[in-house]
């Protein structure tokens, strides 16, 4: 229950009020909510709107293995609060309702270092809530503190977006009413890839598997091996790595000697950029051919030596899309302009969280968090970087296309970002699973 | 709360209600500091944690980096009961967690504990890690891999006329805190106990602890118990705490956490863990906010520990306790006795009447107290005690001599069981003894003075000798860690005339270190002879004292050998004839003569030995 | 049926491995044999000279100049670590020495981290080397062979400094019996910095030599220095040649465990450490009774 200690006063009917009917002139049919009583107070709400701001707290690895990852996600972040209280085009593109702030409300964040630890990320975003009454709640590159996250917010009642997720868990079994994620996952990047390697490379092959030792990786080989198995592939070998190994040599001599045609490396962050490395100078990349199901960000350029050529992966993102979305141009342009460099599908994702909280405050016209939850479960189309977006009520995931995409060889590129070839954009709908097929029940309003 | 003093001289209570008023004020207090509850929640746990730590490490001695295996563990089941078993009572859940932990910690501590020191912390590093992957891979199934297990309830009464619902923030604080006071006060129950003495002198010298009678081995398995029920205890209430009960309290990084918050706050004083979490977590927390150094703040904290473990050796606890001292040495100077100036030994301390002896079980004059036949010690190709055949009276009073090399000492580390002899037998009052250990060879009344002291030198004269009396009278092992150390029974008599007897009554507050070292070969002997042994060895008692101090100490062994029987090895020849009855004389490994001081003085064979046949070149 | 391409490859692997913990151990356990120290920054030291090489790499693009500046800057830095910090903590008990090691481990991550960020770097293999070789088994990075014949050599460099000079002379007299040597005369303070320097270099060669097959991260030292641990306490803490040997037996047991099931090779590790405490306390090749 809340823990906050404050009562409602005139001022704050008076503000709900105003708030309610701006809210009422703007959505035009909208219920209106001009009684106070309906909206008792929960979580940071709303102790956390009282004032001109209202605040949103983040959480992000910037040590540890996913460093590099998070430091993208968190400049995608930094630009969409820059573009909502200044109301910039490309965010009211995506956002109709958007004025300037949020509400009206100019929004504030604070970052904290989770080192990917579901611990620390805990910590960080408890004090976010109990010193600045945050009313959003971001971050994560590694699911376990996605699912952390999405616990603690479902508890202190505080909204919660993920930042990069892969786990299928997210929005399956550790699902939350309080929690809602943008990205692709598992389940979808197998669905969208599969085809695509089966086409380029027939059926009936035999596959070698590296797998991170967590639950994301099992999902993720799981997700595959099971549409794959439906082409006649098999699996020869499947190498279980811990996190953070730095010597995939006995791993990677197990695949050598497997007699596999593709290897496919479900490993992320730095351990995806180790393994794939000595993956080459084990003479792998030359018998085999790799396939990347789950993008990460950076890989290319981080491996270096030209590896990622010919490997198709999945993403949730690639700049390239520029040239077929015009909000992708206008965000890549955006981002080149801030930050130097074209961004990667974290930052991309986490603009897009934030603009799709930014239309559900809107629309809701409040910050109540029981009708921002509505707001999103409505399923109101928005225009997306990469066409049109809406979150599944039933279980808060956002479905949107998957992105298929080819690594360019040397010669090639155009420039040095010119990494991948966009293959195909597939659409979401015929790649997630039936609602419930992985256990998710989402928990109470309040 | 100072380590080093055994007893207790500050009020009874009067750090319970210290620690009482500070965690009922502090939701008042603190919030104008700035601090946020979750904070403030945090810093308990790992206070909590940090209690069984302290007594493992700051009073036993024992450096373990592996605590996290056993925080986790007690979390882990907690929360588990809890979340997918459904079990119902929260109190209930952490308590069984605890006494999962605990266990646990003795299996782990089976292992871990067959090594010291330098070992003993490489395996603890170890089984820290082997948990983390356990915990993260096979187990999966029941810690949720690495998203740990979430969704943990707080705890609710139901007390009939009230209901108390304790969730999050300042709400939860009072049940952290009560958990923390009763932690910190059976803590306190733990280190004032005659089992919180023992720990001590094994942090101080654990060969002496076990050769005064103390089963060494058993104490630090307790100790370590005690750490893991601390420790799973603290990891439930983090699931609690949380909502949430995540797989990174196994990392290693969690044992390395705790360390480091121990050293800073200051270890053997049980809060020291509480104060250095505090720091840590502000430092955490205002580097990384209010300087906004980012990632580096760990790099500041680095720095500040590794100062302090250089310059304040107790942490910030012990810092301000010098602080404290010095300040009053500057309001009012005090008269350091003069190293120098050791007490004399007074005259009347000599009609203090004897400690009475072990009762001797076997009958006078008959059958020896001691007998060895066919004492052999080879070291590899050396071979230090050949074929000894020695037997001693009860009520004797023997001396050995033999120059360099001839095997005295080692000679007397067989008798106490020291070390193994590679072949023979030693029977001690009708019993086989051979091959029986130091500890057990003290509890049945044969101890020995070193050649070197062997002293516990953190405490007290005082609390030195009891030590050695408290494994007289309470037998090699004991689980007293309730009570009181000065309701033992008998003990303070028995240390006081122990003290009495070596004339060191004047000096009994002096620690150690402030003594002179005719009076630490004092203290020497009354370890020794404050179990009351049947059978004394001396070990050169004599060694490196003035000639003022010989004269002494050759009185107090006579006053001392009054109902009991001695073994001497000496150089001192001639203090050794004063005192000895009868003489035997080792050279080489064996036993060259035997008879009373008279006859070795003139025997051809002993004057050839140590002076290599003079005598016969001068007759010559 | 055993894929027998796959077991000689994963046992040649592992001499390969185990030749590199062999390297790092024999730092570490003449440093804890002569002065008594355990040393909880040498994970740290390893990391370092993978850094200092790193950065030389940078600037003249030599990777000679990049081993070398490896090596000889932990040399430097051992010798002023010691000087300036360890002998100040000889007369203390161990628990405050292996503290204080711990916390300057911690420090010089968190200062590489604060310099270089976490970013992995990469230091690649010299020309000539890079590539792979067929070895009839297997088809393995010429590099990673060309590394198990410069640990080897590097091994017998400093068997030969050990046992055929006359400083090795002093610091194995000094691992038996510091005391002694003290009161022979010999100036052993001076003995104990030259020691922990070697040891120091003995790391942060390792650190540089192998920086070309994992990449550069603050976190590489944190999981050396535990197999390090169990590779000491297998061959016996003190002994040079049990380092060795232990070193080769730890990477056998690393990658014959991986053919089978490689998330457990971690835990075999430890399970093989427990066994020789429990079986053999001193180590294979250590002596007994010592602590």
């Amino acid at each position: 229950m809340s823990n906050s200690k404050h009562s409602p006063t005139r001022r704050d009917f008076m503000r709900l009020g105003l708030g309610a009917a701006g809210g009422l002139a703007a959505s035009g049919g909208f219920i209106p909510r001009v009684f106070a009583a309906d909206q008792p107070p929960i979580g940071t709400f709303p102790a956390g709107v009282s004032g001109s701001s209202v605040f949103i707290g983040i959480a992000v690895p910037r040590t540890g293995t996913y460093a590099v990852q998070g430091e993208d996600e968190l400049k995608g972040w930094q630009l969409a609060v820059e573009h909502l209280n200044s109301g910039h085009p490309l965010m009211k593109q995506i956002s109709p309702k958007t004025k300037k702030g949020v509400l009206g409300k100019e929004v504030k964040y604070g970052v904290a270092d989770s080192a990917a630890k579901p611990n620390d990320a805990v910590q960080a975003e408890q004090r976010f809530i109990t010193e600045n009454k945050a009313v959003l709640m971001t971050g994560s590159t590694s699911s376990a503190v996605a699912v952390a996250l999405n616990k603690l917010a479902q508890r202190e009642k505080v909204l919660y977006v993920t930042g990069i997720s892969g786990s299928n868990d997210t929005t399956g079994k550790d699902c939350v009413r309080y929690g809602f994620r943008q990205n692709f996952y598992g389940q979808t990047a197998a669905a969208a890839i599969g085809p695509v390697i089966v086409k380029a490379y027939g059926k009936n092959k035999k596959v070698a598997y590296l797998t991170p030792d967590y639950t994301y990786g099992h999902t993720v080989t799981k997700s595959c091996q099971d549409y794959l198995a439906t082409a006649g592939w098999t699996t020869v070998t499947n190498q279980v790595a811990p996190l953070g190994a730095p010597d995939y040599s006995s791993y990677l001599l197990n695949v050598a000697n497997s007699g596999a045609d593709v290897l496919i490396n479900v490993n992320w962050g730095h351990d995806a950029v180790l393994s794939t490395q000595q993956a080459q100078r084990f003479g792998i990349l030359d018998k085999m051919k790799l396939v990347i199901p789950y993008q990460i960000p950076f890989l290319a350029p981080e491996v270096g030596n030209n590896l990622t050529a010919g490997v198709y992966a999945a993403t949730d993102f690639w700049w390239t899309l520029e040239d077929k979305f015009p909000l992708a141009k206008m965000f890549v342009d955006e981002f080149r302009k801030k930050f130097g460099y074209n961004p990667e599908w974290g930052a991309n994702n986490a603009y897009m969280s934030f603009a799709m909280w930014a239309d559900a405050v809107e629309n809701a016209g409040t910050f109540y968090p029981p009708d921002v939850i509505k707001s999103f479960e409505a399923g109101r189309k928005l225009q997306s970087t990469v066409g049109e977006v809406y979150i599944r009520k039933e279980d808060h995931q956002c479905v949107r296309p998957v992105i298929i995409v080819q690594g360019k060889k040397q010669a090639e590129m155009k420039n040095k970002e010119d990494f991948w070839n966009v293959l195909e954009i597939v659409p979401g709908e015929g790649l997630m699973q039936k609602p419930d097929a992985f256990g998710c029940k989402l928990g109470d309003y309040t | 709360m100072n380590a080093d003093r055994l007893y207790d001289r500050s009020p009874r209570f009067v750090i319970e209600l210290i620690t009482a008023g500070c965690l009922v004020a502090a939701p008042f207090v603190l919030p104008y500091l700035g601090a946020a509850p979750n904070t403030v929640n945090r810093i308990l746990v790992w206070g909590l944690f940090g209690i069984g730590f302290d007594i493992l490490f700051g009073y036993t001695g024992l450096l373990s980096f592996g605590q996290s295996a056993l925080y986790g563990t007690g979390g882990m089941v907690a929360a588990y009961l809890l979340t997918r078993a459904g079990f119902p009572h929260v109190v209930t859940a952490l308590v069984i967690g605890m006494v999962a932990a605990a266990a646990v910690g003795y299996l782990v501590g089976l292992v871990a504990l067959r090594r010291t020191g330098i070992y003993f912390a490489m395996i603890t590093v170890a089984i820290a890690e082997v948990f983390y992957f356990v915990e993260f891979n096979p187990l999966s199934e029941f810690t949720g891999g690495e998203n740990g297990l979430p969704g943990v309830p707080t705890p609710r009464f139901d007390l009939g006329f009230v209901k108390l619902d304790f969730s999050t923030g300042w709400s939860l604080y009072p049940f952290l805190a009560f958990c923390y006071f009763l932690g910190i006060v059976v803590a306190l129950r733990i280190v004032r106990s005659p089992f919180g003495a023992v720990l001590r002198a094994i942090r101080d010298n654990p060969l002496r602890a076990a050769a005064v009678g103390h089963n060494v081995h058993g104490y630090k398995l307790a100790a370590f118990v005690i750490a893991a029920a601390y420790a799973g205890l603290a990891g439930g209430l983090l699931g609690v705490m949380q909502a949430f009960m995540p797989p990174d309290a196994f990392m290693f990084e969690t044992s390395g956490q705790l360390v480091m918050q121990t050293a800073i706050g200051g270890r053997g004083t049980l809060f020291g863990p509480l104060v250095g979490a505090s720091v840590w977590l502000f430092l955490q927390d205002f580097l990384q906010g209010t300087l906004g150094l980012g990632a580096s703040w760990k790099l500041v904290l680095g720095i500040v520990f590794v100062l302090l473990v250089a310059f304040l050796r107790q942490g910030i606890i012990g810092g301000i306790r010098d602080l404290v001292r010095w300040l009053r040495h500057r309001a009012a100077p005090v008269q350091e006795v003069a190293a120098e100036e050791a007490a004399p030994i007074v005259p009347a301390d000599r009609h203090v009447a004897p400690l009475p002896a072990h009762a001797v079980s076997h009958g006078a004059g008959g059958e020896p107290i001691l007998r060895a036949s066919g004492l052999t010690k080879r070291y590899g190709g050396l071979l230090a005690n050949a074929d000894i055949d020695f037997a001693v009276m009860q009520g004797e009073i023997r001396g050995i001599i033999g120059p360099n090399g001839a095997g005295k000492s080692t000679f007397f580390k067989m008798l106490t069981c020291e070390v193994a002899p590679t072949s023979g037998t030693i029977v001690f009052e009708g019993s086989d003894i051979t091959g029986r250990s130091v500890t057990d060879v003290c509890q049945l009344g044969l101890t020995k003075s070193y050649q070197v002291n062997q002293l516990f030198n953190r405490l007290t004269v005082r609390e030195n000798v009891t030590i050695a009396a408290l494994a007289e009278l309470r037998g090699k092992f004991r689980l007293d860690m309730l009570r009181s150390l000065l309701n033992v029974k008998g003990l303070q008599e028995q240390v006081e005339r122990t003290l009495a007897l070596v004339g060191l009554t004047a000096r009994r507050d002096v620690p150690v270190a402030q003594l002179a070292y005719g009076e630490k070969r004092r203290l020497e002997i009354a370890l020794a002879l404050a179990s009351s042994p049947a059978l004394l060895l001396l070990d050169e008692p004599l060694a490196g004292m003035s000639p003022r101090e010989r004269v002494e100490t050759v009185g107090l062994l006579k006053s001392i050998a009054l109902g009991r029987t001695m073994i001497i090895i000496d150089h001192d020849m001639d203090s050794l004839f004063e005192l000895a009855g009868r003489i035997t004389v080792l050279q080489e490994g064996r036993v060259l003569v035997e008879g009373t001081p008279e006859e070795i003085k003139s025997d051809a064979k002993v004057q050839e030995a140590y002076l290599g046949g003079v005598n016969e070149d001068l007759a010559a | 049926m055993i894929n027998w391409a796959n077991f000689i490859s994963q046992v040649f692997n592992g001499l390969a491995l185990g030749a590199l913990l062999a390297l790092i151990s024999s730092g570490l356990t003449i440093i804890y044999g002569t002065l008594g120290v355990l040393n909880l920054a040498h994970g740290a030291m390893f990391m370092l000279g993978g850094y200092a090489g790193f950065v030389a790499y940078q600037a003249t693009g030599s990777y000679i100049v990049a081993v070398a500046a490896g090596a000889l800057s932990l040399l430097v830095l051992g010798i002023v670590m010691e000087r300036v910090i360890i002998r100040h903590f000889y007369g203390r008990p161990h628990e405050d020495q292996l503290l204080v090691t711990f916390g300057l481990s911690i420090c010089f991550v968190e200062l590489v981290r604060f310099f270089f960020g976490s970013e992995s770097r990469n230091v690649p293999p010299p020309g000539p080397l890079s590539g792979v070789v067929s070895l009839g088994f297997a088809i393995y990075p010429t590099y990673r062979v060309a590394l198990m014949g410069i640990v080897a050599v590097a091994l017998v460099v400093l068997f030969l400094v050990l046992y055929r000079t006359r400083l090795g002379m002093i610091v194995r007299a000094g691992i038996e019996d510091a005391v002694m040597v003290d009161s022979l005369g010999i100036d052993v303070y001076r003995v104990f910095m030259v020691v922990f320097g070697i040891g120091a270099m003995a790391a942060g060669f390792a650190g540089i030599v192998n920086a070309p097959v994992v990449s550069l991260t603050p976190e590489v030292g944190e999981a050396i220095l535990v197999q390090t641990f169990v590779v000491v306490v297998i061959g016996g803490v003190g002994s040079f040649p049990g380092a060795v040997l232990g070193g080769l037996i730890a990477g056998e047991i690393i990658s014959i465990t991986s053919m089978i099931n490689p998330g457990y090779a971690y835990v075999m590790l430890f399970a093989a450490m427990t066994l020789v405490l429990m079986l053999r306390p001193h180590g294979l090749l250590g002596t007994p009774g010592r602590e």
